[in-house]
């Protein structure tokens, strides 16, 4: 088991420089021979942030309520991305995908980067420079810097995403499109619930 | 040795026609000549691509872009 963890971690590694540096060739290796316990380091990188999230956010340094604040954002976002997987997956069987659930969740997973990228970029400045952003030209060009960073990682997701998609459910381009206009407006709705409850502004897709 | 060949022959084989070639109908040359850019560092583009979008905005909406990003920084 040690062994399969060590090798599962240099993929995990070399997988992470490739959805950089080649996301296609990487993809196509992640669906071809990826392994599941690959799985189990995103979820580690993804408590690492979890953890600074709750300290950001949490006004008061008390362990039961940065506990608590760990546990709903951990199982929200394992909840999030089930959920979300899960909805593509059975779309795209129905517009004639082909491959196991295990492989595309795997694919699907690597799509979080981004994401968590995005949010510890953000949680970073909240805490270095917090809002509100003034007219200032200063404020102005933070702005900028701000939202460019924000737009390149926006951009990177989708072409993971599509990647997923292609390689995971062996699709074309034109059923991707059909299955992301079925799958969007779900996806909106559930982002609104996530909203209302409390849980996330901006949804962690 | 020849069995060995064609089984490799057969699975790489496979492993390209198990998925469809990308078409889009006419506007297929398009679409590989975008696509050929992001396959490898597309980093580099999606930052110029970015930054002309940013600025399209800021041109667009102004100084209202603080609050976007005001919004956004309480997103997380």
């Amino acid at each position: 088991m040690s062994d399969a963890l060590i090798v599962s971690l240099y993929s995990f590694i070399r997988t992470l420089v490739g959805i950089v540096v080649r996301p296609y060739e990487t993809y196509r290796r992640i669906i071809l021979k990826g392994t599941s316990w690959e799985l189990l380091f995103v979820g580690a990188l993804l408590s690492v942030y979890f953890t600074v999230n709750a300290i950001v956010k949490t006004p008061a340094f008390r362990p039961f309520v940065l506990t608590r604040h760990f546990v709903k954002t951990s199982v929200a976002v394992l909840v999030t991305a089930l959920f979300v997987s899960w909805l593509l997956w059975i779309v795209g069987k129905c517009f004639g995908g082909k491959g196991e659930y295990k492989r595309f969740l795997l694919g699907w997973s690597y799509t979080l980067i981004p994401t968590l990228c995005w949010f510890f970029f953000t949680s970073l400045l909240y805490v270095i420079i917090p809002p509100p952003r003034t007219t200032h030209p200063t404020g102005v060009a933070l702005s900028l810097v701000f939202l460019t960073i924000s737009a390149v990682l926006f951009f990177w997701k989708i072409i993971l995403s599509y990647l997923s998609l292609r390689f995971g459910l062996k699709l074309d381009l034109v059923r991707i499109l059909g299955i992301l206009l079925i799958c969007a407006p779900v996806i909106g709705i559930y982002s609104i619930g996530m909203y209302r409850l409390g849980i996330f502004r901006v949804p962690f897709l | 040795m020849k069995d060995a060949l064609y089984e490799r022959f057969q699975k790489k084989w496979s492993q390209t026609m198990d998925l469809p070639p990308q078409t889009v109908g006419p506007l297929t040359p398009y679409y590989k000549m975008v696509t050929k850019q992001l396959k490898v560092m597309p980093l580099p583009i999606l930052f110029l691509l970015s930054t002309a979008l940013i600025i399209c905005l800021f041109f667009l909406i102004g100084s209202g872009i603080t609050f976007l990003t005001s919004l956004l920084q309480r997103g997380f």
